[in-house]
């Protein structure tokens, strides 16, 4: 069956990626975290009340708080390798969640391909996947990171409902764009290039406030240098991961899936 | 790649339900991706927390 073959495929790949890329984060993304949750206790409280109740409509309550937005009596993992091991966890989760997305889409189009052949049927390959782990990584990464760059824990922004929304659409347009420019039939699918700039022009939810604010100057200056190595180091790390994750998507679309999709 | 032999060979109603297949792995996709970047559940957003940050969801 065609659905539990994407599904073993993706398991596998999603798997695979997400172990790889929890391996390059822990290496230079996490130590990053760590060090703006040390200088997360270093925020003034009454300052940070002040920016709380300042901020627009915060949908975390007091998420400026100087002990991070954890709320009281929340669960959460202990630090440690308990932390450790959701994190790889939920890093698999996202990666199987990307892998099915990507090797659905994939099999859509060879079994279009199939349906209709076209002069230019693509060689289903790991090199035929690279290029769509790079069309992955312009949806899911580089188009919300241009509105929305990656943040680092402790920096205030708009509200969170605002941001999510803003996050989908700008994948959602920019799929939407990739797709229609890549595979559309007609001259007008140039028009796709005109839903990359949409969530652009449309822009992203602002906090008015520096993403700071609340802390002693001294402190806000290193937090800022963290944030713009943390930008650096997550493009890296999620470079790495969707490459790896659309080489092996091509590979299993081939290996475990093409045979079956007509 | 199929042969057009084994295409004509398929009938329409398997055709629509691969394709209902393949729209059913992209949406679970689209869930699981919600599930582990986006609900703002205490619970779920703490286990989940790092790679949120790591992967540029917006978290809090």
């Amino acid at each position: 069956m065609l659905f539990r073959r994407i599904i073993f495929a993706a398991l596998l790949v999603g798997g695979l990626s997400g172990l790889l890329l929890s391996a390059v984060q822990r290496w230079q993304v996490i130590p990053i975290i760590n060090a703006a949750e040390q200088f997360e206790n270093a925020r003034i409280p009454q300052a940070a009340r002040a920016a709380s109740e300042e901020a627009p409509a915060h949908s975390h309550g007091d998420h400026s708080h100087a002990a991070h937005e954890h709320e009281a009596g929340a669960w959460e993992p202990a630090e440690g390798v308990e932390r450790i091991g959701f994190t790889v966890l939920a890093n698999v989760l996202a990666a199987f969640g990307f892998a099915l997305m990507m090797m659905a889409a994939m099999a859509m189009v060879v079994r279009q391909q199939a349906l209709a052949p076209r002069r230019t049927a693509p060689r289903l390959d790991w090199r035929y996947g690279l290029l769509w782990g790079v069309a992955g990584y312009m949806v899911f990464f580089l188009a919300p990171s241009l509105g929305h760059p990656p943040e680092i824990p402790g920096s205030v922004a708009a509200p969170l409902g605002a941001r999510q929304l803003w996050w989908m659409l700008a994948a959602g347009c920019t799929a939407a764009g990739l797709a229609v420019t890549v595979f559309g039939r007609s001259p007008w699918r140039w028009g796709g290039l005109a839903l990359l700039a949409l969530p652009h022009v449309i822009g992203v939810p602002e906090s008015g406030m520096s993403p700071f604010v609340g802390f002693p100057a001294d402190v806000a200056a290193d937090m800022n240098r963290l944030a713009r190595q943390f930008v650096w180091a997550t493009a890296l790390a999620n470079a790495a991961f969707w490459l790896a994750l659309g080489g092996l998507s091509g590979w299993a679309i081939q290996r475990f899936v093409a045979k079956s999709v007509v | 790649m199929q042969s057009q032999a084994t295409i004509a060979g398929t009938t329409r109603a398997t055709l629509l339900s691969k394709g209902i297949q393949l729209a059913s792995a992209l949406f679970l996709g689209i869930v699981v991706l919600y599930g582990s970047g986006f609900v703002q559940s205490s619970e779920v957003h703490n286990a989940a927390h790092d790679m949120r940050h790591a992967a540029g969801f917006p978290c809090h």
